[in-house]
């Protein structure tokens, strides 16, 4: 057995970069238990803390990139252990150090591209309001009821603009006044956090904080529950007050106050799969299934983990730019559940859920049998 | 339905023990004082759904496993599945249910029985079927108790059984099989799956129910779990004068531990009621009783089916009839519980109405339920010794649950055995005997002190015994406990009261030379200060307390920097700075114990160590403390100092017993260190610490005076050479030994405040033998035949009592028998050349009718 | 419920009336598992007056529902 004596140096940095919680893990071995990454392949959140509260960690390893943030152990760790902070402290010092495994790699490019164009793909600033062109979608001005805060992947990524353009579709319907910032908005900065370089996150939430402000916003609409999460729960850190709702729960307020009728039928079965940042995260679980059960002859079925227990699509933390072998994907598992279920179509309400098992639909070849759908695009093809 | 009730139950119970009509009556009740054992509820699962309760069939908690081992329980006994009714042939059990958690409606403390409670449930599961596989998940084995370490080895030990160290996720139930799927984490082998039959959630302690209203109603203060706060000086009080909690209302414990503070409570409301004793309670006045040794036997027998104990296994009816052939007997009946009050009225009543004189009682063992049936004679005007019990449950029932008939035909056997020795019984007259009501306290520690303040607040007259110049014992060493008492502020006015009270009479630098007498009239000689002291007194309190052992591990004795934890207790006291001011200090745990030479925790020494890393950061917090431990032993409410240590930046790192510590002085960067090396089993690496300070978790160890003290007062020792009580359960605070009594770390390893319970218990049960004029000896007991005693002394060696005494008769010098110090276990019997001796209630006559009739 | 233990000359006083007074007691004990049962026990053969109430409509509490305890394995009832 190696011998090794503690490091205090790197223990303070993990202390200074927010990960100081490490102190309360008492080894029960719960996280690992229940974290979807041991359905995969082996990997103990217990001996990363461990290594962490000696200053043993690798800092250049892969360990500390792997969790995805989906929030299981941290909702039961009886320590109250915040894993999420442990890890994402890691990755600040990984970060500083700039050292990050071949895995990794695209993190860096996506941070140039926050930085530069404020989103993660590549894309052009100036086509972020594209999608909404063919849907009349207005710029936001003060007078309007809510802003739609579109958010990166349903700007520019092709399959999710559907999802934008069905959300502005029913939004209409509803008789929404609403608006968008267009090139103005920026990525909301959730995921680069979570993988580690806090300082482009106080970019992109300054950047947009001052959008809002600039432009008379009070509330804001988001398709995405990372965004959901970071403008709630952490844009709050700077000192603002935004009332945040997602489309999830929006729908729900529409309906319920007779603003939207669904009125259409979707004689199918359907299973409904809890987003991490929208379930575990901030407890939203019954809108969406109360909207969802709006829907005539729709026949709703839950999978085998659901609810708080949700399986993490794997996307979470950074992981969606991050490169994982298809063995490893936690989306491929949530297919084959959705299957076992019967479900012709899984609905969900996050466009990283969707981009994952989109990709997993694919290499499972279930094209034919199983439809991935958002929740927006489903009432807005039953509303007449 | 009559009045909306479906009354099903009421025609069904046997015992009807239902009665729909009864309904609440207020009553208003005046006393001098009250006493809360409101006790605990089981925490309920059903309100955390990952723990599936209620979701998955074959998911139990561990309250309903003990109704399914009960003999009473839904299945008779039978462990079964409630899915298929199958018996389950693998078991998870999971621990710290609802315990040691800071999630959402769990408890943060450790409930401090399930880690024990399971152990006896595997090994109730293995006697029930030996080839079921019984896996344990849990973070530490808190295997605290007296006897606890040697009861965990027992379970650990059963073949097909494993203790795994991982919480679980109840991940899923299997469609078909209904077996739930868990999985946990291992050291290095990552996270397993794996599926079991039936899962037992071993589920922690709650504060009752309606505890805010109680404490509303009664004004007293609870703590934030809900519990009673506890006054550091005395758990038993509360902020109320006059209202006393005991039992688990004090905080989760044991049943013996619920046991001697109930003991205490009542003592302390002796304290308080002293003046009025005796006032209002009714003397129970039995019937005269009928002479009958002229009549003709006439036997009433009496089946019980003791729940379905006895009934599930042996044919009771059939048992009835056969009794009712045999010579002598008159009647026989079945009962569901002979031992119920309403069976004990009707045996009163059917014995009148048939005019029975002697009574055969075919039920349990005669250890537990003699006494009451000897009183249910009493009532109906018999000689109390014209009671016989024959045993069909132990001796029967309960071990050959499998051979039904041949069970049956034992149990006829036992009874007709019973019936023949029955026709011979004599009745035997009990004696009372005056009794002294002063009592001696040996010990002048806490529990002494204690033990001895309260006797003599009830109004007795106490000598205290105690071996060194100044009272106080082990506490003179201690300045805190975890929870925040100052010692020794405590201890000075403790003293200061012993020394006040006029009844209380201390000898120092004694030593107890000589003890002889018998229950209620004593007499101990005793050396003290250069004189001897004859002291009669009517009962005995042992309080001497534990050593600590003194270290010849990792490097103690030899490095002025490896202290004890008492030490470094005593040097953070005193402000030594080499040690409050040290950059680094390791601890190191289970140092003299939990090992082959002494085979038990010594309990107190996890807290120690917690308690002392505390006060260390809260004097210099960027000390690095490490605390090498086996399993963290904080049960009960310390659970909360544990955590709050790890707050504080205390390193705990976890080693097993075939590869501990290792110490080595070094130098380093120019200063001597300690260089510790220990593998931490999560990283799989071994760590190497630099201290400037070690301590050590020295085990608490048996004082020096025990076996001699033991010997002289003629009571038993444990294993572990600690005293050994009378009964764990049931006479947690006395020796077999009649009138003698315990408490304190003599009787095991404890914290303060236990041994403040504890002693407060004693001087409760030594309070109800002196609050008595006298005492009744038993009639059972020896009696010596002079013509036929040939003065040989073959019984005077014999008996472990000293009950056998030559006496000068006018036949000569004769064996005669001390009737108080006569056990009756007829040893003596046995060696009597002539048959001099012969033991009353199991003479050879009735004896050899019973062996004839075998 | 009294909170304050009432004054000793008062109790005296009731205590005169002697045993027929029945709604008179000293000690009054909630709870009727072990430890009730027990300080019970122990008040009345110590000579004291003892009200033993229970919510249930038995006693024994926890303990009843237990098959065997621990640390000696004996039946609990
Ligand atoms: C599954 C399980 C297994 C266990 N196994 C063991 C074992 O093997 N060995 C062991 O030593 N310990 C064991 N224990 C612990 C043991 O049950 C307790 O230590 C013991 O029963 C506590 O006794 P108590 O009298 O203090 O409390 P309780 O038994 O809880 O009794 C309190 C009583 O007070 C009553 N009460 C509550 N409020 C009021 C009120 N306001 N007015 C009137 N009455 C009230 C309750 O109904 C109850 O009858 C086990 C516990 C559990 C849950
Ligand atoms: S669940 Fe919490 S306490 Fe348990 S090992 Fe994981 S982090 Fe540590
Ligand atoms: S947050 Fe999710 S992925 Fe990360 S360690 Fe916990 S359970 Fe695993
Ligand atoms: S550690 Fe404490 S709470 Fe957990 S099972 Fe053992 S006794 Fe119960
Ligand atoms: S240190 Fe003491 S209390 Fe802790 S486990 Fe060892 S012997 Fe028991």
């Amino acid at each position: 057995m190696e011998t090794v004596a503690p490091f205090n140096e790197i223990v303070d940095e993990i202390k200074a970069a927010g990960g100081e919680i490490f102190k309360m893990c008492f080894q029960c071995g719960l996280c690992d238990s229940v974290c979807p990454w041991n359905r995969v392949r082996p990997f103990s959140m217990r001996k990363l803390i461990r290594e962490a509260a000696f200053g043993l960690t690798d800092v250049e390893g892969e360990e500390l990139w792997l969790c995805t943030t989906c929030g299981n152990c941290a909702l039961q760790c009886p320590r109250q252990v915040k894993q999420i902070d442990i890890s994402v402290s890691l990755r600040r010092i990984a970060t500083e150090y700039q050292v990050f495994p071949t895995s990794v790699k695209p993190v860096r490019t996506m941070s140039g591209s926050l930085v530069g164009e404020g989103n993660p793909l590549n894309e052009a600033r100036g086509k972020r309001g594209d999608w909404a062109k063919e849907y009349g979608v207005k710029p936001f001005s003060e007078d309007m009821e809510i802003l739609y805060f579109v958010g990166c992947y349903l700007s520019y990524d092709a399959r999710l603009k559907k999802v934008a353009a069905a959300t502005a579709e029913v939004l209409k319907k509803a008789g929404v006044n609403f608006g968008i910032l267009g090139e103005k908005e920026n990525c909301c900065g959730e995921s680069i956090r979570k993988a580690g370089d806090e300082s482009v996150f106080k970019r992109l939430a300054t950047d947009n904080i001052k959008t809002f402000i600039d432009n008379g916003v009070k509330k804001i609409l988001v398709s995405s529950p990372h965004c959901y999460h970071t403008l709630k729960n952490e844009y709050p850190e700077f000192m603002v007050h935004f009332e945040i709702v997602h489309v999830a729960q929006y729908l729900a307020e529409l309906i319920a106050a007779g603003r939207l009728k669904v009125d259409g039928e979707l004689a199918k079965k359907v299973t409904y799969h809890d987003p991490c940042y929208l379930g575990r995260h901030n407890d939203i679980f019954d809108e969406p299934r109360e909207v969802l059960g709006k829907v005539g002859k729709l026949e709703l079925v839950e999978m085998a983990d659901s609810r708080k227990k949700s399986l993490c699509c794997g996307g979470g933390g950074g992981r969606i730019w991050m490169e994982t072998a298809n063995s490893e994907r936690f989306s491929n598992l949530r297919l084959e559940q959705a299957r076992e279920v019967g479900a012709e179509i899984l609905v969900t309400a996050c466009p990283y859920c969707i981009t994952n098992f989109e990709e997993s639909r694919l290499n499972l070849e279930l094209g034919e049998v199983l439809e991935i759908k958002d929740i927006s695009e489903i009432i807005n093809d039953a509303v007449k | 339905m009559k009045e909306d009730k479906c009354d099903i139950c009421r025609g069904v119970c046997q015992a009807d023990a239902i009665d729909f009509r009864q309904t609440p009556k207020k009553r208003d009740i005046n006393v001098g004082a009250v006493i809360l054992a409101v006790g605990i509820e089981p925490f309920d699962p059903k309100t955390k759904d990952e723990y599936g309760y209620g979701r998955m069939e074959n998911v139990v908690t561990s309250m309903d496993y003990e109704r399914l081992l009960s003999s009473t329980g839904p299945f008779a006994g039978e462990v079964l599945r409630l899915s298929d009714k199958k018996h389950p042939k693998k078991i998870a059990w999971i621990q710290c249910v609802g315990s040691r958690r800071l999630t959402e409606g769990e408890n943060s403390y450790c409930s401090g029985v399930c880690c024990t409670y399971t152990q006896k449930q595997v090994i109730l599961t293995k006697g029930h079927d030996a080839d079921v596989d019984c896996t344990i998940f849990h973070n530490d084995i808190r295997a605290f108790g007296k006897d606890f370490e040697r009861y965990f080895q027992r379970a650990e030990e059963l073949p097909g059984t494993r203790f795994i160290r991982s919480y679980v996720a109840i991940d899923r139930e299997l469609p078909e099989s209904k077996n739930v799927v868990i999985k946990y984490a291992t050291n290095d082998a990552g996270v397993k799956e794996e599926e079991f039959d039936l899962v037992v959630l071993s589920v922690g302690l709650n504060p009752p129910e309606n505890f805010r209203e109680l404490a509303d109603k009664f004004g007293i203060d609870l703590n934030h779990h809900g519990f009673s706060r506890a006054i550091h000086s005395n758990p038993i009080a509360t902020n109320q004068p006059g209202i006393f909690v005991s039992g688990a209302f004090q905080g989760p414990t044991d049943i013996p531990e619920s046991v001697f503070t109930a003991s205490g409570a009542g003592a302390q409301c002796g304290e308080l009621l002293d003046y009025r004793r005796g006032k209002l309670a009714n003397e129970r006045v039995y019937p005269e009783e009928r002479d009958v040794s002229f009549e003709e036997p006439r036997i009433g027998v009496f089946v019980c089916h003791c729940g379905a104990n006895i009934s599930s296994v042996v044919n009771v009816p059939a048992t009835v009839e056969y009794a009712l052939t045999l010579p002598n007997v008159v009647y026989a009946q079945e009962q569901l519980f002979s031992c119920a009050t309403n069976s004990a009225q009707q045996i009163t009543d059917l014995a009148k109405e048939k005019g029975l004189n002697r009574i055969v009682i075919a039920a349990c063992s005669p250890r537990t339920l003699e006494p009451l049936f000897r009183d249910t004679l009493r009532e109906a005007g018999l000689n109390q010794y014209y009671c016989d019990m024959a045993n069909i449950r132990e001796h029967c029932s309960w071990v050959h649950t499998k051979q039904k008939e041949d069970a049956t035909r034992k149990a006829k056997d036992i009874v007709r055995m019973s019936v023949a020795r029955t026709r011979y019984l004599e009745p035997l007259q009990e004696f009372d005997l005056p009794v002294n009501p002063r009592a001696l306290v040996v010990g002048g520690g806490i529990a002494g002190m204690t033990t001895a303040l309260s006797i003599a607040e009830q109004g007795h007259e106490v000598e205290l015994i105690e071996k060194n110049n100044d009272l106080g014992g082990m506490a003179r060493r201690l300045h805190t406990t975890i929870e925040g008492m100052e010692v020794q502020p405590f201890l000075k006015e403790t003293i200061r009261k012993v020394y006040a009270n006029p009844l209380i009479h201390v000898s120092h630098n004694a030593k107890i030379t000589d003890v002889s007498g018998f229950l209620g009239n004593f007499s101990a000689t005793v050396a003290t200060e250069g004189r001897v002291k004859k002291i009669e007194y009517g009962a005995a309190v042992l309080a001497i307390g534990a050593d600590e052992y003194q270290p010849s591990e990792y490097l103690y004795g030899e490095n002025d920097k490896v202290f004890t934890h008492l030490e470094i207790g005593e040097e953070i006291a005193a402000g030594n700075e080499a040690v409050t001011r040290a950059d680094s200090l390791v601890m190191i745990q289970c140092v003299g114990c939990r090992n082959e030479e002494r085979n038990y925790c010594s309990r107190v020494c996890c807290s120690h160590a917690v308690k002392n890393a505390l006060k260390l950061k809260a004097n210099k917090p960027e000390m690095e403390i490490y605390i090498l431990f086996r399993d963290m032993r904080t049960y009960g409410l310390r659970e909360d100092y544990y955590r709050d240590a790890a707050e504080m930046g205390v390193k705990f790192i976890r080693f097993e017993m075939d590869d501990q510590p290792q110490v080595e002085a070094v130098k380093a960067g120019g200063k001597d260190i300690l260089r510790v090396s220990v593998p931490d089993l999560i990283l799989g690496k071994r760590l190497e610490l630099d201290a400037d300070i070690v301590s050590l978790a020295a085990a608490v160890v048996p004082a020096a005076a025990t076996a001699e003290i033991a010997g002289m007062f003629k009571v038993a020792l444990s294993p572990d050479e600690f005293f050994k009580e009378a009964h764990v359960k049931l006479k947690p605070v006395e020796f077999a030994a009649d009138g003698v009594y315990l408490c304190g770390t003599a009787h095991y390893p404890k914290h303060i405040q236990e041994t403040i319970n504890q002693a407060y218990g004693a001087a409760g049960r030594v309070l109800t033998l002196l609050s008595q004029d006298t005492v009744t000896a038993s009639g059972s007991i020896c009696e010596v035949h002079e013509d036929d005693c040939v003065s040989c002394g073959a019984c005077i060696t014999a008996c472990s009592y000293d009950a056998i005494e030559f006496k000068q008769t006018d036949k000569g010098r004769k064996a005669w028998v001390n009737p108080v110090l006569c056990k009756g276990d007829g040893l003596c019997n046995a060696k009597c050349p002539t048959n001099a001796i012969v033991l009353k209630h199991f003479t050879d006559a009735e004896l050899l009718s019973q062996i004839d009739a075998a | 419920m009294e909170n304050e233990v009432l004054p000793v000359d008062k109790i005296q006083q009731l205590c005169q009336g002697g045993s027929g007074v029945s709604d008179f007691g000293d000690v009054l004990v909630v709870g009727g598992g072990v430890s009730g049962i027990q300080a019970s026990l122990d008040l009345a053969t110590a000579g004291f007056k003892v009200y033993l109430v229970e919510t249930g409509p038995s006693i024994g509490g926890n303990m009843a529902k237990l098959d065997k305890t621990f640390p000696t394995n004996d039946c609990s009832m």
